[in-house]
């Protein structure tokens, strides 16, 4: 019964000291070929059609959310300033 | 094909200076069409412009330091010079809290009762939650001084699991003081002390929440083959980061917990 447990415990320690459980392999000279593939593309785009859905995104978010931001704060600007033109009367 | 003749960076245009103004415009116009108008669609937009505009920024600063190269030891120094005068920037930040804090703590007015805690307010005990998250963060810096050693020997299984470990043990603080926070007998508008404290200790909390962020990254970097035992700057960043959050805590602990108690 020792012996079990003795050959238990080998099997528990070979498990976990193996690999850390996320283990990638090392991809890392893949990318670096890939960006400094010499075709004038800029870094942001570089990684490909995802990057320029992103940065499509990005923009669309921002610019457009801008735009927008910038004529709801001038309606309700101007709203306002229709409010307190007419004061409402006190009884 | 033209080559450059000196060690230092000249980056690509980029259009995330651009979205990341853009979307401060729509963070805080979008609070106050929140806070005024109870409309939230300006501050969604912004919250994910700003987030987008981040990742973005960040995954090109990888690119092209692992995958480009040009972080050289002269661009790297710059880098460092500019992680430790953001740091003190964020030193002076917390310093507005603490002097609020001291101005109203050291001189108690008639309004607070003449003394400190003011009168009806019942502090936490500081050697119960309090000093366990002191712990914590000790810890913590413990096992991210670990994790760099770790590192710079090319132990990939141990950094892996100190990093792992500090990681935890951000997250560990984090829950303690979110559960703190909901127990506490007293609110954010309970005078100059609810004030103080829940401004301090709220920010230096969301900068457990960006630290944690930041190591979590370096955990994916890390997996991904990017750090080399001599060449590892985002991580060496992300740890000056996270002893400034814990230093930050000890006066936290120190000022309002204990001698504000």
């Amino acid at each position: 019964m020792l012996r079990n447990l003795l050959a238990l415990r080998q099997i528990g320690q070979r498990t976990i000291s193996t690999t850390s459980r996320m283990h990638f392999k090392n991809r890392v000279a893949e990318k670096q070929k890939l960006f400094q593939e010499d075709d004038g593309i800029p870094v942001y785009l570089k990684g490909g059609i995802v990057d320029v859905i992103l940065y499509r995104a990005t923009m669309i978010l921002t610019v457009g959310g801008k735009a927008f931001g910038m004529f709801e704060g001038t309606a309700y600007a101007i709203y306002q300033l229709a409010v307190a033109s007419f004061p409402k009367k006190q009884d | 094909m033209t080559h450059q003749t000196h060690p230092y960076h000249m980056v690509n245009p980029s259009p995330w200076p651009l979205t990341g103004a853009l979307s401060a415009f729509l963070l805080t116009s979008g609070l106050i069409m929140w806070f005024h108008f109870y409309l939230t669609l300006l501050l969604t937009a912004g919250l994910l412009a700003s987030m987008a505009t981040m990742f973005q920024w960040w995954r090109d600063v990888v690119r092209e330091s692992t995958y480009q190269g040009h972080h050289t030891p002269p661009v790297q120094k710059g880098l460092r010079y500019g992680m430790i005068l953001f740091i003190i920037s964020e030193v002076f930040f917390f310093a507005g809290f603490f002097w609020a804090f001291y101005h109203s703590s050291l001189a108690p007015t008639p309004q607070t009762g003449g003394h400190w805690p003011p009168t009806g307010i019942l502090p936490l005990d500081p050697m119960e939650v309090p000093l366990l998250n002191t712990a914590v963060l000790l810890a913590s810096g413990v096992t991210i001084t670990w994790t760099h050693h770790s590192l710079m020997e090319a132990n990939q299984k141990e950094s892996t699991q100190a990093l792992a470990m500090t990681i935890a043990l951000g997250i560990y603080f984090t829950l303690l003081q979110m559960s703190e926070y909901s127990e506490t007998p007293f609110t954010i508008s309970d005078g100059i002390y609810g004030s103080t404290f829940f401004m301090a200790t709220g920010f230096h909390g969301l900068h457990v929440i960006i630290g944690t962020t930041f190591l979590t990254m370096c955990y994916i970097r890390q997996q991904l083959h990017h750090f080399t035992p001599n060449h590892h700057f985002g991580f060496e960043a992300a740890a000056w980061y996270w002893h400034f959050v814990d230093v930050v805590w000890l006066f936290l602990y120190i000022s309002i917990y204990w001698w504000g108690s």
